[in-house]
């Protein structure tokens, strides 16, 4: 069970599922940017259970991974430094009341 | 030259018009100069393009350019056709809008500004009436048919300050355009069916065959009606007497000599057409027998000379009708030219009475010593001679060769010597109350005009009195039938020694009836209304026909339309619009709720349905 690539995709596919669900009904920013965090963390393992079980060259799929931790420690950044902002304006956090944009 | 000639017989008024149109302020007064000048050249070349052309009776001369190519088999043609029977039309209109013109220039002295604008239309109608004429097909005498409409409207309403002239124009334009539209569809029709608008291939044997019987008379029908319009033809006559608020000149020259002789022009130029169909000619006879005895009996109870001169006008062209449909297009034509001359010339005499007089009553003219105006007189008794078909005048002889043409049906005969007898009636009625009743003038009150202005005034009446003369003659035994042998090669025009005792005796009894009526009986103003006379004081009800029937269908037909465009065009479907814009806007609205999460929760559901639907 552990060897198979289904099992890694399940894994992968239950964190997505997780992140997307926690994404859209999480009001607090930061319970979406750690949402945000599970998808890519499942992309990730997505990534390494292919390159492991399907792709001939190791190397591929371990470098695009690292690319993605990059990435996301980069959009944690600037996703937190927009909540921080968002807060001095709003003294909130709670994306309901950031709603100006209603028509 | 040939081109040339044509150009600057059909062209000259229409640069007369443009010129006085265009005219600075300060030029304003050589209108009247320009316009005449450019209707004498317009006579003149047609003189010439006669005089350069004697066998035009055999070989007519014609030219064509196209103008319109819908596809290989339907095309529109612009060009002009020389023919007999339009060179006739052309001397007639511009010999009569010289006049006419020359007349004005006395008449219309005192107008002041206004002069160059009534200049200009004279001469646009002169333009669009010669074009008329000089047409080669049918589309385009449509056109020019329209524009001498337009004309007749603009002239009409030239008091545009008076309630009743512009009333009058309006029902001139409205009423004619009634019959326009049957002549239009006749234009439509031949179109789809011919493709081929040339008078002379409408006109030919093979395009009368490849119509069917019913066709041609449905469509020469409609041509009728365009016809009844123009022509003033019962019932559609009723806009002619209204017109006659235009100025004096105006009716001579368009609704007494030449538009309202275009639809008999019109009838005589489609004559083989016409023929064709046995009920088309049959209707035309009905209808202007009709118009005859309806226009001669109301003119005999009118007082304003210029309606005894109207209803006059639309009963001579009934007689025109009569002799068309009486398979005499020779006399029709004859009687038109005739007509033309003394009737131009009884509304031009006409015309310096009300502008002596100041007033169209003929009893108030007879009150001011309308003895005095010898000459004046004099004229209007050579046109009314003519007109009551007296021996040796001009009408004489064309009104018996249309009484010739009729002999063989007798109930259209006895019916035009009816009219006849009211004909005569009515111009003796008029002489008899202008001179033997008129009370001695005084003499104190001689204003003298400038000697040109009288000039202007007296050369037209004097020319057209003597012109009518010459032109009776020209159809008579004496000058070998010159007029009518011009206009038809075939015509005879031998008059029966019997049909002349006839018109005489019966022109002679109407002005026994009118001597006893108006010099020994005396009768006088007011006179009460009985039995007939209130009948034809109604005018037979037809204006109330009109009014009261038509008048209402059309408010009714309005008043719905109104209705329509208010609720439904504007309610419904404008209104209607914008409101279901906005509510489905209003709808959408609920859509942008400014929650993030709601729009990504939009994109995920796209985004995966896309997927799904890619991968599956």
């Amino acid at each position: 069970m552990s060897e198979s690539l289904i099992a890694y995709l399940l894994l992968s596919g239950t964190l997505a599922a997780i992140g997307v669900y926690g994404f859209l009904e999480r009001r607090n920013l930061i319970g979406i940017l750690i949402s945000i965090e599970l998808i890519l963390n499942a992309a990730s393992i997505n990534f390494l259970a292919f390159n492991k079980f399907v792709s001939p060259d190791k190397g591929l799929g371990q470098a695009i991974v690292l690319l993605i931790i990059g990435l996301a420690a980069a959009e944690a950044t600037l996703a937190l430094s927009i909540i921080l902002v968002l807060y001095r304006g709003m003294t909130s956090i709670n994306i309901e009341e950031a709603n100006h944009l209603k028509g | 030259m040939e081109l040339f000639l044509i150009f600057t017989i059909v062209g000259s008024p229409l640069i007369a018009f443009l010129m006085i149109a265009l005219l600075p302020h300060r030029l304003k007064r050589i209108a009247p100069l320009l316009s005449i000048s450019f209707i004498f050249l317009s006579f003149l070349s047609s003189l010439l393009f006669f005089l350069k052309h004697p066998q035009i009776q055999e070989t007519p001369f014609e030219v064509q350019w196209t103008w319109l190519q819908a596809n290989r088999n339907l095309s529109f043609n612009v060009g002009f056709l020389m023919d007999r029977l339009n060179l006739l039309m052309l001397f007639v209109v511009s010999l009569v809008s010289f006049f006419v013109q020359v007349f004005s220039v006395a008449y219309m002295a005192d107008e002041g500004r206004g002069q160059s604008r009534y200049f200009a239309f004279l001469s646009l109608f002169s333009f669009a009436m010669i074009n008329l004429v000089a047409s080669n097909n049918l589309l385009q005498t449509f056109i020019f048919w329209e524009l001498v409409g337009l004309a007749s409207y603009l002239l009409i309403g030239f008091w545009y300050q008076k309630p009743s002239a512009t009333e009058a124009s309006r029902k001139a334009f409205v009423v004619t355009r009634l019959g326009d539209l049957g002549f239009y569809l006749a234009v439509a029709l031949l179109t789809l069916h011919l493709g081929n608008l040339n008078f002379s291939a409408l006109n030919s044997p093979e395009a009368i065959q490849s119509l069917s019987g019913g066709m041609i008379t449905l469509v020469t029908l409609l041509i009728f009606t365009g016809v009844m319009g123009k022509s003033a033809q019962f019932p559609l006559h009723i806009w002619l007497p209204d017109a006659m608020e235009g100025p004096t000149p105006v009716s001579a020259l368009i609704h007494s000599a030449t538009m309202v002789a275009a639809g008999v022009f019109l009838t005589a130029r489609n004559y083989a057409l016409f023929s064709a169909s046995s009920i088309s000619m049959e209707t035309i006879l009905i209808f202007g027998t009709l118009t005859a005895f309806v226009g001669a009996t109301l003119a005999t109870i009118q007082n304003d000379i210029k309606k005894i001169l109207a209803y006059s006008t639309i009963s001579q062209l009934g007689m025109m009708m009569m002799a068309l449909g009486a398979g005499s297009f020779e006399a029709g034509m004859f009687h038109l030219t005739t007509h033309a001359f003394f009737k131009s010339l009884l509304f031009l005499a006409s015309g310096a009475l009300i502008h002596h007089f100041h007033t169209n009553d003929i009893w108030e003219m007879a009150q001011k010593g309308s003895r005095s105006q010898v000459l004046t007189l004099l004229v209007i008794a050579v046109g009314g001679l003519s007109l009551a078909g007296i021996f040796p005048f001009a009408g004489f002889w064309s009104k018996d060769l249309i009484l010739e043409a009729l002999e063989h049906k007798p109930v259209f005969h006895a019916a035009a010597l009816l009219v006849s007898f009211f004909t005569s009636y009515y111009v003796f009625r008029l002489l008899f109350i202008l001179y033997f009743r008129s009370e001695t003038p005084h003499a104190h009150e001689e204003h003298h005009e400038s000697s040109l202005l009288t000039f202007c005034m007296n050369f037209p009446l004097i020319s057209l009195a003597v012109g009518s003369l010459i032109v009776g003659f020209m159809g008579t035994d004496l000058m070998h039938h010159k007029l009518l042998k011009f206009i038809s090669p075939e015509a005879e025009g031998k008059l029966s020694i019997e049909l002349m005792m006839t018109g005489t005796g019966i022109a002679v009894l109407g002005l026994a009836v009118a001597y006893w009526n108006y010099l020994k009986r005396k009768i006088q103003p007011p006179i009460t209304a009985t039995g007939f006379r209130r009948v034809l004081e109604k005018k037979y009800f037809m204006d109330d026909l009109f009014e009261k029937v038509f008048g209402r269908m059309v408010l009714a037909f309005s008043a719905f339309l109104n209705w329509f465009d208010k609720q439904m065009v504007n309610g419904k479907m404008v209104n209607g619009t914008a409101w279901s814009t906005l509510r489905l806007g209003a709808l959408l609205t609920k859509v942008q709720s400014g929650e993030l999460q709601d729009y990504l929760m939009i994109v995920f559901v796209i985004a995966s349905a896309v997927i799904y639907f890619l991968v599956k």
